[in-house]
């Protein structure tokens, strides 16, 4: 189990320095920093002489060098807008993204498991139509339509959900947290949604199509035959069969989620690491997109992770494997 | 456990407040882009330079009419027997710290603002020396005669040298951040309470101000909304009290609703178009390959002729700019009144003008343009392509990000392409210097002159712009160069941005046309 962790991690690393040359080497296409760094009254001179105090000149092999090997060390730099520690960056904007992604995350379980469960059962109910067209329609406008939307029905028509921003935060030193006040909860509402549809839609659809599956199987026509409670049937022994699989997906797609929030938050001005990123890539700020793009890296490695552990556990079979 | 309410501000700094008898004013605006940094001296941008001038001061400062009027400095005279200017210091103000301003913060900032770390350095060029005659009298000797120094320097903001000092942050922060990147310490009417980078930035009355002219806000909270939907959205649904700029298709939005209202100006922005003068050939060119036809001062009123200003006002900006026939806008000191006509409408001349240079059946070029740093500036592109199309001026359009775009107008990347202007100083000798001087880096002329419009007259006309003391001679000499290069159609000018704010009913606010923001002019009613 040990040996089976610390394998991932070293693989990861190299996971990351791949992730950081491709987005190295993409880098040199979004723009020029200087011209963003300095005023146009500027000189020529003086802006040669900036980039060349940044190493901008070098040869990329030799950029990417000094990038990965300052990074391997724990120093990621500063950041060309702002100056200040990229790291530092980074690390205030992780709460509100992974805030965000969690709720979006529980709202799609809360509302996508029930509602899979009951689109399984009565597949003809005219709510089963509805809620399969509502979640697909749901599904194939874009994220920042959805935010739109929200935002001017329940922001601006309605006046009764905050418009932008995390509202209330409570800082508890390394984190802030939006959970502790009641107006950083319903800051978080409609991001949160408008982050979750798709998830919510992928969940119902999946526990859908596998509580079908489970319920044509003999276990279940069985435990129908010996009278078990319909309740019990359904929701213990049926639902309990068709997690394994969704919590693979879920799981897998919660990367994404934490990867892809860039546009909820830029919808929501959600102070997270998508925005900072979207920030960044407005003032070619290299530094900040590189460590943004290797965290994310990180993090989709850490995802894979705790859901292989978690196959591991639920798995008996695997574990037999791994010991052999 | 430090907690911070957002949106209930306004309760708490009442409740604050309510023991010391007044009213709490907490203002809520939002800009497109939060400032870079807090250093006055680090970055040289709109967004930095403007919230800034809420914290620090400068010698002189603009005020609602953009006009100069005193601030750190009470007078200022031309010096005598030399070139350069007296400026002569407020007494009694004090920074935000406590400590006493005097001559020695000036000294000590000039050497900043002009050292090789700052991005300001520029406004410092013409400066040789510069004097503490007492406490209270600072001596700027330039190189030349320079009316226009006290102007140039509206910006060049004033830090206390003992705390910059104690702090560790002499020079401006050039890679890494400093003391002085997310602190301030300035004499100006507003105090930088917290900052959040990127995310809030409240503000607070410097109680010690020595100035009379400020509203009454009590509050001040800065948010970025980068989204221009967002923005929209937290300004109607009154969780934002002011939001700038508003996109133009925005405004009816707005003024259609009760409790809003929009506030209308012009920009100092000039847009035009510019031409490759010096390249060889056109890069972008499906038939004519071997020669430039823009280095023909025909073809480029050709295609001044070609653009048709009202169509574009009515289509692309909806009604709301005014049409420029030089490289500044009305009302900036310099304009020339003598030169205000621009080429009108005239696709007949301009397909005849193209048939004189020998091209009567038009050609295909390159017209790049931005898409993302002026106002509708893709769809003003669109439509100038397709009246340049009318008259057979074939333009292949390209539009990117900013972020891209000079790094290809410096190499040359162009056949035509897209700018706009502002004149940092408010005065038509600032793009003289930068677009109309011919390229040269050692006395750093001529900078943005992409297409390197060259004209001997103009290069010799500028230094005596720049040293004239007669307002009356000055105006003829500057009146001369309009009228050289309205004749070499060195560029095409096109119009003069708007410039569009919004906000609740029951706030004043004054409109600067440099789009600065100015706290100290706000009221919450």
């Amino acid at each position: 189990m040990v040996y089976f962790i610390l394998k991932r991690l070293v693989q990861s690393v190299f996971v990351m320095l791949a992730v950081a040359l491709l987005a190295f080497s993409l880098f040199r296409f979004v723009g020029d920093p200087v011209s963003q760094m300095t005023g146009v009254e500027t000189t020529v001179e003086d802006q040669e002489r900036l980039r060349e105090e940044l190493g901008l000149n070098d040869p990329f092999p030799i950029q990417f060098y000094r990038f990965a090997t300052d990074m391997l060390q724990g120093d990621f730099g500063f950041s060309y807008r702002t100056r200040q520690p990229v790291s530092e960056m980074i690390v205030t904007r992780i709460p509100a993204t992974l805030e965000l992604g969690i709720v979006a995350l529980i709202i799609s379980l809360i509302i996508g498991i029930p509602a899979g469960v009951y689109t399984a059962l009565r597949p003809r109910g005219a709510l089963t139509q509805a809620l399969l067209l509502t979640t697909l329609v749901g599904v194939s406008i874009p994220t920042f339509v959805i935010g739109i939307m929200l935002i001017f029905f329940f922001g601006v028509q309605l006046g009764w959900l905050p418009t932008f921003g995390r509202g209330g935060t409570v800082d508890l030193g390394v984190w802030t947290t939006s959970f502790l006040t009641v107006d950083g909860l319903r800051s978080l509402i409609l991001p949160a949604i408008t982050l979750g549809v798709y998830q919510l839609t992928l969940t119902m659809r999946l526990v859908r199509a596998e509580m079908m599956e489970v319920m044509r199987s003999d276990y279940i026509r069985f435990a129908t035959a010996r009278g078990i409670p319909y309740r019990q049937l359904y929701y213990q022994h049926a639902l309990a069969n068709t997690m394994i699989p969704v919590i693979t997906i879920i799981g897998l797609q919660f990367g994404g989620v934490i990867a892809f929030s860039i546009v909820t938050e830029s919808v929501f001005q959600w102070p997270g690491m998508g925005l900072l990123f979207l920030e960044s890539i407005r003032f070619v700020d290299i530094p900040v997109m590189s460590v943004y793009l290797v965290v994310i890296a990180f993090f989709f490695v850490l995802v894979n992770m705790a859901v292989d552990l978690l196959y591991l556990a639920i798995d008996p079979r695997l574990r037999v494997k791994e010991a052999a | 456990m430090p907690i911070s309410y957002l949106r209930t501000t306004a309760l708490t700094g009442a409740a604050l407040l309510a023991a010391t008898a007044s009213f709490a004013e907490t203002f809520r605006y939002a800009t497109t882009t939060d400032p870079q940094t807090l250093d006055p001296h680090a970055v040289s941008s709109a967004p930095v330079l403007s919230f800034l001038n809420n914290v620090y001061e400068g010698l002189v400062r603009r005020g609602r009419d953009m006009s100069i009027e005193p601030s750190l400095a009470t007078a200022w005279e031309p010096l005598e027997g030399e070139n350069g200017w007296r400026f002569t210091l407020r007494e009694g103000v004090t920074f935000q710290d406590g400590s006493t301003f005097d001559a020695a913060d000036v000294m000590f900032s000039y050497e900043r603002a002009s050292s090789e770390a700052s991005d300001v350095r520029s406004w410092f060029a013409p400066v040789t020396d510069v004097r503490v005659v007492d406490d209270y009298t600072v001596d700027f000797v330039t190189s030349a005669p320079n009316p226009l120094f006290p102007d140039s320097i509206a910006n060049f903001m004033i830090m206390d040298s003992d705390w910059a000092e104690a702090n560790d942050a002499a020079l401006p922060a050039r890679d890494a951040e400093n003391f002085a990147t997310r602190n301030v310490n300035g004499t100006g009417p507003f105090v930088v309470a917290s900052r959040d980078p990127g995310v809030e930035t409240r503000l607070t009355p410097h109680e010690g101000w020595w100035g009379e002219d400020r509203g009454n806000v009590t509050e001040a909270i800065l948010t970025p909304i980068g989204n221009a939907a967002t923005g929209l959205a937290a300004l109607l649904s009154g969780e934002i009290d002011f939001i700038e700029p508003v996109p133009l298709q925005d405004v009816a939005q707005i003024e259609g609703r009760d409790g809003f209202k929009v506030l209308e100006g012009e920009e100092t922005r000039v847009i035009m178009f510019g031409f490759g003068h010096e390249h060889d050939t056109l890069l972008y060119s499906s038939d004519v390959t071997d020669e430039n036809p823009f280095s023909d001062p025909r073809v480029r009123l050709a295609a001044a002729h070609a653009i048709n200003i009202d169509a574009i006002d009515r289509v692309v900006m909806r009604g709301k700019i005014e049409p420029a026939s030089q490289l500044v806008p009305e009302g900036i000191s310099g304009y020339s009144d003598a030169n205000s006509d621009r080429p009108g409408y005239d696709p007949d001349r301009a397909r005849e003008l193209l048939a004189e240079a020998g091209y009567p059946d038009g050609f295909s070029f390159g017209l790049k343009c931005t898409n993302d740093r002026y106002i509708n500036d893709e769809s003003l592109c669109r439509a100038a392509a397709s009246m340049f199309a009318a008259v057979g001026l074939d333009a292949e359009l390209t539009t990117m990000p900013v972020r891209n775009y000079w790094e290809q107008l410096r190499a040359d990347d162009f056949d035509m392409y897209l700018l706009g202007w502002s004149p940092g100083t408010f005065d038509a000798e600032h793009p003289i210097r930068f677009l109309l001087h011919s390229q040269d880096d050692e006395k750093k002329l001529g900078s943005w002159n992409f297409g390197n419009y060259s004209n001997a007259r103009v290069d010799e006309l500028l230094p005596m712009v720049q040293q004239e003391l007669d307002p009356a001679k000055r105006q003829e000499l500057i009146d001369e160069i309009v009228a050289l290069t309205q004749e070499d159609v060195a560029y095409v000018p096109l119009y003069t941005q708007p410039l569009i704010w919004a906000m609740k009913d029951n706030i004043d606010v004054t409109q600067r046309a440099d789009n600065f923001f100015m706290l100290r002019w706000v009221d919450v009613n």
